[in-house]
């Protein structure tokens, strides 16, 4: 199965899987995850939105790339100090303290990654520095704060403690105005790009908020996105989108032009494994099965191709790069996250 | 008084969707009644809350890997489409061909049947069989992937004949099994993963994997079947495409269509509908839609008979409040509570009890049930929050000589916005003597959440307590 588009500009190879649906309980695997951050240790911290049928799940658990599971933090579902409804996405700060929003509550709550509770700030509201739904977020080298503001259709910048520094945008489809924009990053020269998630486009933006760019349409061709959800940048300028509504991800070359595809191409992680040793029918059915099946024609979307292919992207929320040239692919819909190694 | 052609669009919109508000209804009566019968048949866009939407927060909704999230996914199709017959079709067939999450542990695949539903729900009724006996859920639910050609499992083509189709008595058990041999080898994909996964509840280690048709050749008995009559080498199709020229099953379908969108029972004069609806059956090549088109066109239909001649079943119930109200406009949490509301009042979405499905009519009614429909109808309907509550209230307004009315303009305005519903003398003068405890209603400068408008959500809690409310 190939599912990447070579091109001389870059190139990933896929690396490993790691995840296990986590049906609420504590202990490894994740639930519904919808952002990761890697820390300067090199751990990785999941943020599972789970659903309020499964409150207990909603949480960040944290785990290595040898997919030993070290435990989780969080305080729960509600509106208390350090819990969530919607947890949406996360970015650390220089500092290392996770900044986590939530679309709900309205509002950003920040914790060590020893899992300490430290303080939450957001208001919600239309006007400066009020909130209406914050989603992604964006830390820069000044520890500047970037909030995707989406229902305002709007990015605010504020400081580390929530003090209003300046904002833009408006709703519309037009250069510098959203429509239910999503997710957010910065470059290493400190520009904002923001995943315009109904207008199908990547947006790039100074510092202080002037439009410089906007990248890709709608479609499902190459550089086409349908409600890309989150970006991320690497050291190069390689612009990485996670092209949720088509169920893939896209890199993009620092001129925004189209450079790689990847549609997935997950195998059994080490938890995983595990529990199909300790299942050895349910094992022996699945080595003899086909998971990459071809699917009659009122099934052919990519929603419905990912729900019956296993190995592919089925709800790629967030791209999130490490140190290292990693890429996590981090999926709602598996409570997994696919790791791809820059070349 | 109550305007005739008024309250036989809305008599239309309650069986043929579930209910309409002033402003529906008046769209539906610029079309005219037999417009509005073709609008409702000839479902387009339905301009419902987009998947897009729903999946961004509701992660549940878009794994849709357990039944409440799932049910509550079709909720929000129910609560904001445009085409309301295409989703009351699709409920329709939903009890009939009852398939339940239980056994499944599968609600992409039972929700991939509905979208079925929808897509061949109005079609002819050969096609839909079809595409029935090819759905993995069904495939599932009734054992057909046990079906095989070296030994038959008759579960499938037993259901098809007694529950689907014809009825019992109209075949024999020899019918059953050659029509079981014709059905070997219709299964779905990965079968034997799938029914391990699905028997074990498993949604390890990535989450549940939907489902697809799939026929294997060399599990198909090819060989000379005899089934009603005809001989020859059959496969399902063929066994599809002689069922469904058998009179019994026209009968089947027109009385299971009269029973759902008519009336409970079939009276004298609702037995010529059914008879038309079986002869439309036939000369239309077995066409649901013209059969629907029948039914709403005929007297019996448009007759005071056939009015309130249903009681709501709890989706009905349901949805039809929430329609009423305008909530749940946008992605919200509560969903799920709502679906589960519906569970309680004896309709859970996606779990039929039995592959019988549900027992309507007088029998949605106990005392628990009842309490629970109640409650929710008039939560919903005395919520002054609500837009669709807010267009009540300036409807009355408008209505009113200086904004004032009378507790017998309030009680009749408000029976007359939430249907028109005809409720007899005796409610009527409950009705009245509740709002005249309070005297004339000055609407003229209502402020919203103020007493005034608390006066007409306590008018339309009350109106959602009759008996008369809880009729289609």
């Amino acid at each position: 199965m190939s599912t990447q588009t070579k091109s001389p500009g870059i190139a990933l190879d896929y690396v490993k899987t790691i995840g296990i649906v986590n049906n609420g309980f504590n202990g490894r695997g994740f639930a519904n995850p919808y952002d990761i951050v890697v820390g300067k240790d090199e751990r990785i911290f999941v943020l599972n939105r789970c659903d309020p049928a499964r409150a207990a799940a909603i949480r960040v658990g944290i785990c290595t790339m040898d997919e030993e599971y070290l435990g989780e933090f969080g305080k729960g579902n509600g509106t208390g100090d350090g819990q969530f409804i919607w947890a949406v996405a996360m970015a650390l700060d220089s500092q290392e303290r996770l900044y986590i929003t939530d679309e709900h509550s309205h509002r950003v709550t920040i914790y060590s990654l020893s899992g300490e509770y430290l303080s939450h700030w957001g208001k919600a509201g239309a006007g400066d520095g009020e909130l209406n739904g914050p989603a992604g977020i964006a830390i820069d080298s000044s520890d500047n704060v970037f909030l995707v503001d989406q229902h305002n259709s709007r990015v605010q910048k504020f400081t580390p403690d929530g003090k209003f520094i300046a904002n833009w945008g408006s709703l519309g489809s037009g250069d510098g105005q959203f429509n239910l924009p999503w997710g957010a990053a910065v470059d290493s020269e400190d520009n904002v790009y923001v995943a315009d998630w109904r207008n199908d486009r990547i947006q790039k933006f100074t510092n202080d908020g002037k439009f410089m760019a906007a990248y890709g349409s709608s479609g499902e061709d190459e550089g086409q996105f349908r409600r890309p959800t989150s970006v991320a940048i690497d050291s190069d300028g390689f612009i990485y989108v996670a092209d949720w509504g088509n169920e893939r991800v896209q890199v993009l070359g620092p001129d925004g032009a189209f450079q790689l595809l990847l549609r997935g191409e997950a195998t059994v992680s080490k938890w995983g494994e595990d529990y199909l040793a300790s299942n050895p029918e349910e094992r022996a059915e699945r080595e003899v099965s086909n998971l990459t099946p071809e699917l009659p024609a009122h099934l052919n979307t990519p929603y419905h191709i990912s729900s019956q292919t296993e190995p592919y992207f089925w709800g790629p929320v967030s791209v999130s790069l490490d140190r290292q040239g990693r890429l996590y692919v981090t999926e709602t819909n598996r409570h997994r996250f696919q790791v791809y190694q820059k070349r | 008084m109550i305007n005739n052609d008024t309250a036989l669009m809305a008599h239309l919109l309650r069986r043929a969707g579930f209910g309409a508000n002033r402003e529906e209804l008046e769209q539906y009566l610029a079309m005219g009644y037999d417009g509005a019968v073709d609008a409702l048949l000839n479902p387009s866009d339905p301009g419902n809350m987009p998947d897009d939407l729903i999946r961004r927060y509701h992660v549940e909704q878009s794994e849709l890997r357990d039944l409440p999230g799932s049910a509550a996914y079709w909720m929000y199709r129910m609560i904001s489409t445009s085409c309301p017959m295409e989703e009351k079709i699709a409920l329709f067939w939903h009890g009939l061909f009852a398939t339940g999450y239980a056994k499944l542990n599968q609600a992409r695949s039972l929700l991939n049947q509905v979208d079925m539903f929808r897509r061949s729900g109005l079609g002819s009724y050969e096609d839909l069989l079809g595409d029935l006996s090819q759905d993995p859920a069904m495939i599932i639910w009734l054992d057909n992937n046990e079906n095989h050609g070296s030994a038959i499992n008759e579960n499938y083509g037993r259901e098809l004949l007694e529950l689907f189709s014809m009825g019992i008595g109209n075949y024999s058990e020899d019918d059953i099994k050659e029509c079981s041999r014709a059905f070997t080898g219709w299964t779905l994909g990965n079968a034997e993963y799938m029914a391990i996964r699905a028997a074990k509840d498993s949604i390890w280690p990535y989450g549940r994997i939907a489902w697809h048709f799939d026929y294997r050749e060399e599990d198909h008995d090819d060989g000379e079947k005899t089934f009603l009559g005809e001989t020859g080498r059959f496969n399902g199709q063929d066994i599809i495409r002689i069922i469904v020229k058998q009179d019994s099953t026209a009968r089947f379908v027109a009385t299971r269509l009269f029973q759902f969108f008519a009336a409970d029972v079939i009276s004298e004069a609702g037995e010529k509908a059914v008879q038309a609806m079986t002869a439309t059956y036939f000369s239309s090549g077995y066409k649901i839609r013209d059969m629907m088109r029948t039914l709403f066109l005929s007297d019996y239909f448009k007759s005071e008979e056939a009015r309130f001649a249903r009681v709501k079943g709890p989706v009905e119930m349901v949805v039809g409040a929430i329609r009423m109200a305008g909530s749940y406009q946008n992605p919200a949490l509560g969903i799920e509570k709502v679906s589960n509301t519906m569970l309680y009042m004896g309709q859970g979405l996606l779990q039929p009890p039995t592959v019988e499905g549900w027992h309507e009519g007088s029998e949605w009614i106990n005392s628990g049930a009842l309490v629970e429909r109640v409650n929710f109808a008039a939560k919903e309907l005395s919520d002054v929050r609500s837009p669709g509550v807010r267009s009540i209230i300036d409807r009355l307004e408008a209505s009113a000589d200086q904004g004032v009315l009378d507790p017998s303009d309030l009680a009749d305005g408000c029976l007359d916005l939430l249907g028109p519903i005809q409720v007899s003398d005796e409610t009527r003068s409950i009705l009245v003597e509740y709002a005249s405890r309070n005297g004339d209603l000055d609407l003229s400068d209502h402020q919203p959440g103020d007493e005034a408008e608390q006066r007409v959500g306590n008018m339309l809690r009350l109106v959602a307590a009759t008996r008369e409310y809880q009729l289609a």
